[in-house]
């Protein structure tokens, strides 16, 4: 069915077509002959832009790179602009239903022109430097955590063909990006001159050591049962139904295949971007704003964004590797939606944890990471290492 | 910190002037023996007097001969010659047995033995007498000013202070007290030395901890308070008994705790000027005291979860859902949100409400619900699995050191002291009610917060018979008010000691008259500043997120603290 | 907070213009047009903030074109809507009002309706600060460190009697007769305390006037922040000498003159 799609693929990564590559691509090639129109290997978008543009495949290597700027800014406009939507609209209305409240509703219809006047004034205000910070790191933090939540954004397959880059190694890649952003939390922290964001800036970083392991291990059995490293790849593996009850078909979503991956997954990830019960790096209460709390305006923008970017890329991961991705009834065009809507059911998890979950201690927290979570992701990788190798 | 003697070794048996009629003061006296210089009566106990130099013995002879192991107070104030302090004592086991131990000290040398080694509470006490009258205390280990500033000239609460001297207050950064201690061969302390507040999310208001860190642990920890020292013994000794002061104690302990405050005073003055309380007023009084203890409790709760949980969560929005409730009954009552000024010598402002139907209606709506919201606490608190990991165990004070720190109240009852004024010194309509004190062994965060959502269980039962009471109370016998003179001038040089059970704890007053209208001294003593200093106790050793819970699960009011 | 704000980005106060209304009639010329000429109010600015009165609502683009164009005008007016419109507010609690002002906040009355219920516990982060309480000399250098933590444009609501005049408290030895003696103040909201319902209608005033380029921070005899060694001489600053540093921040009260 998609014949044409492998050989597109293996053309932008030429180099690392090794052996082993050619038994996953045959593999998913057996998955997408069952279920192809939902989601699959297709094309990253850069190709389809230039195909469109009639500059075939693989153009020269600028005008690659000038088209991959241009998508790159598409994801990264859409990215944000959901952050905005998000962080400040929908954190708000959000929170305001757990609490039963009704938040903002003066500023537009239902509040929502506050986005506008929200960002407005955050970036107007005045941008204060205190003194003894430790420049540039202080100015470079700010920009260091949005950053690596962008840059994971490249390879995530989000359906209606946007993915910007489709690597051999995509799952590596978009876990090693997003972890460039405990860098940018510690270094906000020490570069700010004040304590509490210096034990904020510590505190992330003790978190996202502990976390980061559990969360790669269990995301590992994911690639165990896909049998590849490819985003798009282990997307397309999920696409065959798993079993069929009453006519409808339920898909091998791996939340399904492997519910317990899935919730030490979830629960790794919520300590990852931070979110209650694991926020010690921020938690108001104690801390004041953490890692955050000497920034103001554009930087404070900056990291308030990043923060929620991640919460996104969570998402994003967390609808790639066990959510089907883009897949979802309809055409293989509404695949875009689908995807959006899966990261922002993840989002609306974290604002509930939030609401209704207290936080660990950090002693607890870290406990937790390494006595527990590193311990049940590894026995969920054997497990699935022996279950894939008897069965599959 | 440990404690200053064994105090196991106390016997409840061989109890020196404790008799089964009350306490024999003549047996007392022979046990201080010449110790004692002379003796007054106070309206609420006898009174010894005894030399500045002698006062630790004489309170080691009271407290370990006699049982008198809670210290409430210590109140100085400054005569035309001489300055006196006062400390008045009670027993845990029962608070109507009092004493109180009086040293004059001459007015060219204000200075007596410190009673720091008998009874902990007795530093920041005597600290403030210091701060605010001017009293030394010799052999105190830390005698600083602690409700004014460092560079405050003069006391404010002696004769001669004059109020329109100018001040100078400094804004200076804090030093590391543990610096030198630790000091390594670079000479800097491995601890860090953090401020918190006296602006910042957790403190409740205006509290200042300086808090040395070890890591994420707690290696020292001391509360600097004052930021919200508002003169309230002055502007109470400004106003007349009558009408003046009531408005003021609202404003100790604001968090809706009015009513239990406002009973603090009445019941006071009440019992100085020799006044009768309508029985129909005292229901009143009890029905709406128990309100203001349900919304003291809730905001305790709420903030707790604010604390524990994060900004804005669930809990803390139920919390404040179901003061709401509460708040609309007060202001049906007492016709104010926060600040009542209901309570009246001899009685209350006005009857209920009319239609009374309706308001009562609105309260057994709201008794009704409350079972459930408190299910409701339950699950979302109390039970959640995180919860428990982060407050059982942690914030430990035992029993015997919650007394030597004078603590009341939650506090004091989630540490397995059995105290609660309602029972034990009777008050209002409380002993012809039917209801239980809540107290839990354990001591630490969990069952400061467990305690209180008790409680509320129990003020709600205490109300429901109240409101049964009021509605078949017959029309012609709803008296409100005694017969209260005009001006009240109670007899000169009356001095009494009364406290009720505030929402945290013992809220005792002591009024001294000059035969005015107006009261010569009127010290507050409150159950938080007392409660507060017990913080170090539980937050010590500890990680800084359980300093923070501790703090919140002691439910301070800086309002009351700082007075 | 630990550090101190020395170092601002956009500029201070005494080098923006004066001119905040975005109006036809004045020339927004780039130099104070004397705001003694503008009547009684904006002296007493003038005393309070030196020359250059109010400069929260200046952007730089007025700044840097030093009259009033149409298209600076239409900008100005959307920079007083997004200010109007949207605030964070400072978690900043002193006394009995903080009860009320968390009433506010929550289920019933629900601040955030109005685009200015989330608070932010750092004030670097924080555009309007309630002052719900009685304030205090030991207090007052703490408050105004704060109030000069948060970012321009920032704007103060005075909550309660206290922070009106010191209230209840006001014959206290101890109590400042006041917030505007130690900050300016852009609304008073009197009440001993407040309703919720009082605050709402406070900070919705504050925010119509925000829209409408409109602010008059007044303060009637400020107690400021300054170093021990700049205080004039006399017998009490003679007494402490051996006791202060002569860079010490110091406020200094007098009593006497406070009304």
């Amino acid at each position: 069915m998609r014949a044409g799609g492998p050989p597109l693929q293996q053309g932008t990564t030429t180099a690392n077509a090794t052996g082993g590559a050619t038994t996953t691509a045959n593999a998913t090639g057996a998955a997408n002959a069952t279920n192809g129109s939902a989601a699959g290997v297709g094309p990253t978008a850069p190709e389809t832009i230039s195909g469109w543009l009639g500059l075939g495949a693989n153009p020269d290597p600028g005008v690659q790179f000038l088209i991959g700027i241009v998508v790159a800014s598409l994801i990264a406009t859409v990215f944000l602009g959901l952050a905005a939507f998000a962080g400040i609209w929908g954190k708000r209305k959000i929170t305001a239903a757990f609490t039963d409240r009704i938040a903002v509703n003066r500023v537009g219809p239902f509040g929502l022109l506050i986005i506008v006047a929200d960002a407005v004034r955050l970036l107007s205000k005045e941008l204060i430097v205190p003194e003894d910070v430790d420049r540039p790191a202080y100015d470079i933090a700010p920009m260091l955590v949005p950053f690596s939540a962008l840059l994971g954004f490249a390879v995530i397959p989000m359906g209606s063909g946007l993915q910007l880059a489709d690597p051999e190694t995509g799952f590596v890649f978009v876990f090693a990006a997003a972890s460039i952003a405990s860098l940018g939390l510690l270094t906000a922290g020490y570069a700010s001159n004040n304590k509490y964001s210096f034990l904020g800036g510590l505190r992330a970083v003790a978190q996202n050591l502990a976390y980061e392991i559990p969360l790669v291990v269990t995301a590992a059995s994911v690639v165990l049962f896909a049998g590849t490293l490819r985003m798009s790849e282990i997307v397309a593996a999920q696409a065959e139904p798993l079993v069929t009850v009453a006519g409808f078909a339920i898909p091998a979503w791996f939340a399904f295949v492997n519910p317990f991956a899935f919730v030490l997954f979830m629960t790794a990830n919520l300590a990852e971007v931070g979110r209650n019960p694991f926020d010690v790096p921020e938690a108001p209460g104690e801390l004041v704003a953490g890692y955050m709390t000497e920034y103001s305006s554009v930087y404070f923008v900056l990291l308030y964004l990043g923060e929620f970017l991640h919460i996104f890329l969570g998402g994003a991961i967390v609808a790639t590797l066990f959510l089907g991705g883009p897949a979802g009834p309809g055409p293989a065009a509404l695949g875009l939606v689908w995807f959006m809507l899966k990261v922002l059911a993840v989002y609306l998890f974290t604002q509930w944890m939030r609401s209704a979950i207290p936080r660990v201690r950090i002693d607890q927290l870290i406990e937790i990471g390494w006595k527990g979570m590193l311990v049940l992701s590894f026995a969920n990788l054997v497990l699935t290492a022996v279950i894939v190798g008897l069965i599959v | 910190m440990s404690l200053e003697e064994p105090t196991g070794e106390r016997t409840e048996t061989h109890l020196t002037g404790v008799t089964e009629a009350g306490l024999d003061y003549d047996a007392i006296a022979d046990l201080l023996g010449d110790r004692v210089v002379g003796r007054e009566t106070h309206l609420n106990a006898e009174a010894f007097v005894v030399r500045p130099d002698e006062v630790q013995e004489a309170l080691f002879a009271l407290r370990d001969e006699a049982g008198f192991d809670h210290c409430s107070c210590v109140t100085a104030q400054e005569y035309e010659d001489r300055f006196e302090s006062i400390y008045h004592l009670k027993r845990y086991d029962d608070p109507t047995q009092e004493v109180s131990v009086v040293v004059p000290t001459p007015r060219d040398a204000p200075a007596s033995q410190t009673a720091e080694p008998v009874y902990r509470t007795a530093d920041w006490h005597e600290r403030e007498a210091y701060d605010l009258v001017g009293v030394e205390y010799e052999g105190h280990p830390d005698l600083r000013r602690i409700l004014l500033p460092e560079t405050w000239q003069g006391h404010p609460l002696g004769l001669d202070y004059d109020q329109d001297r100018p001040q100078i207050v400094t804004l200076e950064s804090h030093a590391n007290p543990l610096a030198e201690d630790q000091a390594d061969d670079t000479g800097e302390a491995d601890t860090m030395f953090l401020n918190i507040g006296p602006h910042h999310p957790a403190t409740h208001g205006v509290l200042h901890v300086e808090t040395v860190l070890d890591g994420e642990q707690v290696a020292d920890v001391r509360s600097d308070i004052g930021y919200l020292h508002r003169c309230e013994e002055q502007m109470a000794q400004s106003g007349k008994y009558r009408h003046e002061i009531m408005p003021y104690p609202d404003r100790w302990d604001y968090v809706s705790a009015g009513l239990l405050n406002e009973w603090a005073y009445a019941r006071t003055a009440e019992d100085l000027a020799g006044l009768e309380v309508p029985e129909y007023a005292q229901v009143i009084r009890t029905m709406g005291a128990e309100f203001s203890r349900i919304a003291a409790h809730m905001l305790a709760v709420a903030t707790f979860a604010l604390d524990v949980y994060g900004e804005f969560t669930a809990t803390f929005m139920y919390g404040f859902r179901d003061r709401e409730v509460v708040m609309d009954i007060l202001e049906d009552l007492t016709g104010q949100r926060l600040m009542f000024n209901y309570f009246r010598l001899g009685g209350v402002a006005w009857d209920l409400p009319e239609p009374r139907a309706e308001f009562f209606e609105k309260i057994r709506d709201f008794l009704d619900e409350l079972p459930g919201k408190l299910d409701e606490y339950h699950d979302l608190i109390t039970s959640n699995e995180i919860f428990q990991l982060r407050c059982v165990d942690t914030g430990v004070i035992d029993a015997e050191t919650a007394k030597d720190y004078g603590c009341t109240g939650p506090v004091a009852r989630a540490s397995g002291v059995d105290y609660d004024l309602r029972r034990d010194d009777p008050y209002g309509y409380y002993d012809e009610l039917d209801w239980d004190v809540a107290v839990e062994p354990d001591g630490d965060n969990y069952a400061r917060v467990l305690t209180r959502l008790r409680e509320v269980e129990q003020s709600a039962r205490i109300i429901e018979q109240c409101v049964d009471l009021l509605e078949d109370w017959p029309e012609e016998e709803r008296e409100i008010q005694s017969n209260v003179p005009r001006t009240l001038r109670p007899d000169e040089d009356a001095e009494i000691y009364r406290a009720v059970e505030g929402a945290k704890g013992e809220l005792g007053i002591y009024i001294r008259s000059d035969g005015t209208d107006k009261p010569a001294r009127f010290k507050i003593r409150s159950p938080c500043f007392s409660n507060l200093q017990a913080l170090p106790e539980m937050a010590e050793g500890e990680y800084i997120a359980d300093l923070i819970a501790s703090l919140a699960s002691i439910d301070i009011v800086l309002g009351e603290v700082d007075r | 907070m630990s550090s101190n704000r020395e170092t601002t980005e956009t500029g201070t106060a005494d080098a923006q213009p004066t001119d905040m209304q975005f109006g036809e009639a004045r020339s927004a010329s780039t130099d104070s047009d004397g705001p003694a000429a503008e009547g009684v109010v904006e002296s007493t600015q003038e005393a309070r903030m030196g020359s250059g009165a109010d400069s929260r609502f200046n952007s730089k683009l007025r700044n840097a074109f030093g009259s009033s164009p149409f298209i600076l005008t239409k900008f100005d007016k959307f920079m007083n809507w997004v200010r109007g419109s949207s605030m964070f507010m400072l978690q900043f609690g002193i006394a009995c009002c903080s009860i009320e002002m968390m009433h506010t906040y929550a289920v019933k009355h629900d601040l955030d309706r109005f685009g200015a219920g989330v608070p932010r516990a750092s004030p670097r982060q924080a555009d309007v600060i309630i002052v719900p309480g009685t304030i205090v000399s030991k207090f007052a250098p703490r408050m105004k460190r704060v109030y000069d933590q948060m970012p321009e444009p920032k704007f103060v609501v005075s909550m309660g009697s206290c922070t009106v005049s010191g209230g209840p408290f006001q014959q206290g030895y101890n109590v400042i007769k006041g917030a505007e003696e130690v900050i300016p103040c852009d609304i008073h909201v009197p009440g001993c305390p407040p309703r919720p319902e009082a605050l709402i209608y406070g900070v919705a005033k504050l925010q119509e006037r925000i829209a409408e380029g409109e602010s008059a921070p007044v303060t009637v005899k400020p107690y400021e922040l300054e170093q021990f060694g700049d205080l004039q001489r006399d017998e009490l600053v003679e007494h402490l000498a051996a006791d202060i540093d002569e860079d010490t921040l110091v406020m200094r009260y007098n009593w006497a003159d406070s009304t």
